[in-house]
């Protein structure tokens, strides 16, 4: 069984500084044979903002028919969910937190509905990891985007402690990253490092 | 010339809790003489922030739609009440896809550097965020502030105060709370008294330095 891996590029800037950290991630994760990786550029998945209907809390599925209907059951299917997103405005960027809050599926269906997002058997073995730049060098500049993360993995049956975080401040203009001290080296380390643990837990 | 007060509704859920309290919070403006106008991004047509740094060298954005008309709109409003339900820990999409398109704004200010607020402009905007939350949790409203400021300090005005409550679900929406439609009310009212008074005075900024 290869081990699936789904990306979110969530910036509308293609190739800027937080996909750019993505794909150091995935390349590093790519190196291992075993994984099949998939990155979705948010810009261009057609997801639209949730429309706070709840229907999902009876319907155990959403009402609109857009992007999200394929990403719904690949981020069941994935072992590891790596988000990326820039700060716009101290928070994610709007395409990501239109993801983000159309997970409220699998919250009505975890809290309210009482059914499994996914199979007991996987619970407990699935990643996450958020990706993260920031023009802005305050040390606080990712702080409110935090508790959005935390959310969106709780309900997909992600835990707190399996989230692993790379956020990179102070690099603006695109390619900026490329010139950060730390930032490649981190993210082919972590790329490696989830790998490795994901291996372990799948036993693969 | 009276206090203009403008609303703006960030839920995607029409009169729902978080509306019905902005529509307060207006009602008591609109009762201290003010010229209140509300307006629901969900009726309006606007894509979000392209991150195509356009902006940074012309000050414009390149995307025309009405979310610079609204930006136009905020600009001449002596009041600013924007509202949102706190989804998943923040503000709603609609409401951050209409934020990050301030990002013009923000190159005006600290690229170009040809809008600048005197202090006095912003002691005389104030800036009002109303929310609702689901949840009873103390830090729920955290996630939405930072952005919120972010907000008010790149269209100049002074962030003023929360309308805020949490814990909808367990009293069963907004009607059933006890104070928060009150208390929106008489921040409505309160807010345009204050205003009056400071558009009384003699603008500090006339006074150069």
């Amino acid at each position: 069984m290869p081990i699936k891996i789904l990306a979110f590029a969530g910036s509308p800037r293609r190739h800027g500084n937080s996909e750019t950290l993505l794909d150091w991630v995935l390349a590093a994760m790519s190196e291992d044979q075993d994984t099949r990786i998939e990155k979705v550029a948010l810009t261009d998945a057609d997801i639209n903002p949730c429309r706070g209907c709840n229907a999902c809390e009876t319907l155990n599925r959403c009402v609109q028919r857009d992007g999200m209907d394929i990403y719904h059951d690949k981020i069941i299917e994935a072992d590891c969910i790596v988000l990326s997103s820039p700060i716009f405005c101290m928070g994610l960027a709007a395409q990501v937190k239109a993801l983000v809050d159309r997970a409220q599926v699998f919250r009505s269906r975890k809290y309210v509905l009482r059914l499994p997002v996914v199979p007991p058997e996987r619970k407990g073995k699935r990643l996450g990891i958020f990706l993260s730049t920031a023009g802005q060098k305050w040390d606080n500049v990712f702080d409110a985007a935090i508790p959005s993360v935390k959310c969106f993995y709780h309900v997909i049956d992600i835990r707190d402690a399996d989230i692993s975080y790379l956020m990179i401040n102070g690099v603006d203009e695109k390619g900026a990253i490329e010139h950060h001290p730390t930032a490649m080296t981190d993210a082919t380390n972590l790329g490696r490092n989830i790998i490795k643990e994901l291996k372990k837990r799948l036993d693969v | 010339m009276g206090i203009k007060v403008l609303g703006i509704s960030g839920s995607p859920h029409r009169h729902g809790n978080t509306e019905t309290l902005l529509d307060r919070f207006l009602e008591g403006s609109h009762e201290s003489g003010a010229d209140v106008e509300k307006v629901v991004l969900k009726t309006l047509q606007y894509s979000p922030c392209r991150g195509c740094n356009v902006c940074h060298k012309s000050g414009e954005c390149i995307v025309k739609d009405d979310a610079v008309i609204l930006y136009e709109k905020i600009l001449a409003s002596d009041c600013l009440a924007v509202a949102s339900p706190i989804y998943t820990m923040g503000i709603t999409a609609e409401l951050k896809g209409f934020i990050d398109r301030q990002q013009y704004l923000w190159a005006r200010k600290f690229i170009l550097k040809t809008l600048y607020f005197p202090d006095d402009h912003i002691r005389r905007h104030k800036g009002i965020f109303v929310s609702t939350a689901g949840l009873g949790w103390e830090h729920v409203f955290d996630g939405a502030f930072p952005v919120i400021t972010a907000l008010f300090n790149t269209t100049g005005f002074e962030y003023y105060d929360n309308i805020i409550a949490n814990d909808m679900d367990r009293f069963g929406g907004i009607n059933n709370h006890p104070t928060a439609l009150r208390e929106a009310y008489e921040k409505g009212q309160k807010v345009v008294r204050v205003l009056e008074k400071l558009h009384a005075q003699v603008p500090e900024a006339s006074v150069k330095n």
